[in-house]
């Protein structure tokens, strides 16, 4: 079982590296946006299964402050980097 | 019993892997920065949810349990709430 | 929910007692969530009672307590309905991406909702933020802009379909 849940850890910080890498390629600020988003959900399940795998309980409460903060993170780069963005102007955030 | 319990948590665990893969796949195909959103939120919210249901029959005790559903809970909450709030920063930014 | 709110006709007189009852609901459920959360020890009693309190006042704060009839059934289902909406959502996405053709249509819709602005327009659209290729964009004159993965489904009748539910399960008044 430990083996198994090892191996599920592996594949999900490589499938979270691969997103992370094509996030911050991406073209504009709100693809980037989305980098606290894929941390809040794959960082969590990663987190969790390693509280799992370890035994070390407290793994769980970084997950969830973990959430906590990812949530925040986003929601203050929505309320500040709006005004951002339109200043910006049309199409410079998406880039095409 | 002992046996079936770690079947369920191979068979969810799996599960959710599979749809982080499928929405890292997402975000490395998808052509513009909102059907990226639609990968990102969906299938990663899926993926956790199902990385939490195989770790439940880990779990020591009903609070252990409760703990990560409340976790599952948050993050599924907080996913549904900043994916609108990035969509519609991406809409006002001119982003068509 | 708040589920001592559920008094039929509720008097002038009798307001004050239905907003105690939704606070200690409230304590109670913030309670409930501390102590799965962090576990029960005595040491942590005086934590736990300003986390409730500050918490309780917060969601007092944040969203009033209403006067509309919750129905228990109806709020299942609605949680219900959320679930399978997010698990068909997850498994119609994971579809598209691992398809090789890459079979999207994207675009905007916009969907003439009947709720008002505020509180009730936000669960809503929290809510079908996880419907099945919908994402909600923003509002414009009191239609609300969905983006869609493919917009040859049949999103407008889905979004018709969750709004009864959720008029049914929280705002029957």
């Amino acid at each position: 079982m430990t083996e198994f849940l090892t191996a599920a850890v592996g594949l999900i910080l490589t499938l979270l590296a691969l997103g992370l890498v094509s996030i911050l390629r991406g073209p504009g600020d709100a693809d980037r946006m989305m980098a606290a988003q894929l941390i809040g959900t794959a960082g969590i399940a990663v987190l969790l299964l390693l509280g799992t795998v370890t035994g070390v309980r407290a793994a769980v409460d970084v997950a969830l402050i973990l959430a906590l903060l990812a949530t925040f993170a986003s929601i203050a780069f929505v309320k500040k980097g709006l005004s951002r963005l339109e200043s910006d102007g049309v199409g410079s955030a998406e880039g095409k | 019993m002992n046996l079936a319990r770690d079947i369920m948590t191979i068979a969810c665990v799996s599960t959710g892997a599979f749809f982080f893969l499928a929405g890292t796949v997402g975000l490395l195909r998808f052509p513009d920065t909102l059907t990226r959103l639609h990968a990102l939120t969906k299938a990663d919210n899926l993926g956790l949810g199902f990385v939490v249901l195989g770790l439940l029959p880990q779990a020591e005790g009903l609070r252990d349990g409760l703990k990560l559903i409340s976790i599952w809970m948050f993050a599924l909450l907080a996913g549904a709430t900043v994916s609108q709030l990035i969509a519609r920063a991406v809409r006002r930014s001119g982003a068509r | 929910m708040s589920g001592s709110s559920g008094q039929r006709n509720v008097p002038a007189g009798t307001i004050t007692r239905g907003w105690w009852s939704s606070v200690a609901s409230r304590a109670v459920g913030f309670g409930c969530l501390w102590l799965v959360l962090a576990g029960a020890q005595v040491g942590d009693v005086p934590a736990a009672a300003v986390a409730i309190a500050v918490a309780t006042w917060t969601s007092l704060y944040l969203l009033e307590p209403g006067s509309s009839r919750r129905s228990l059934p109806a709020i299942a289902r609605l949680a219900s309905l959320f679930l399978y909406h997010s698990v068909v959502a997850g498994i119609d996405v994971a579809g598209r991406a691992l398809n090789p053709r890459l079979p999207l249509r994207p675009g905007f819709v916009a969907y003439p909702t009947r709720l008002p602005r505020g509180v009730r327009q936000n669960v809503f659209t929290t809510l079908t933020s996880l419907l099945p290729g919908t994402v909600p964009a923003g509002e414009e004159n009191g239609q609300i802009i969905y983006h869609c993965l493919d917009v040859t489904q049949p999103v407008l009748a889905d979004l018709a379909a969750e709004e009864a539910a959720l008029i049914r399960a929280l705002y029957n008044d």
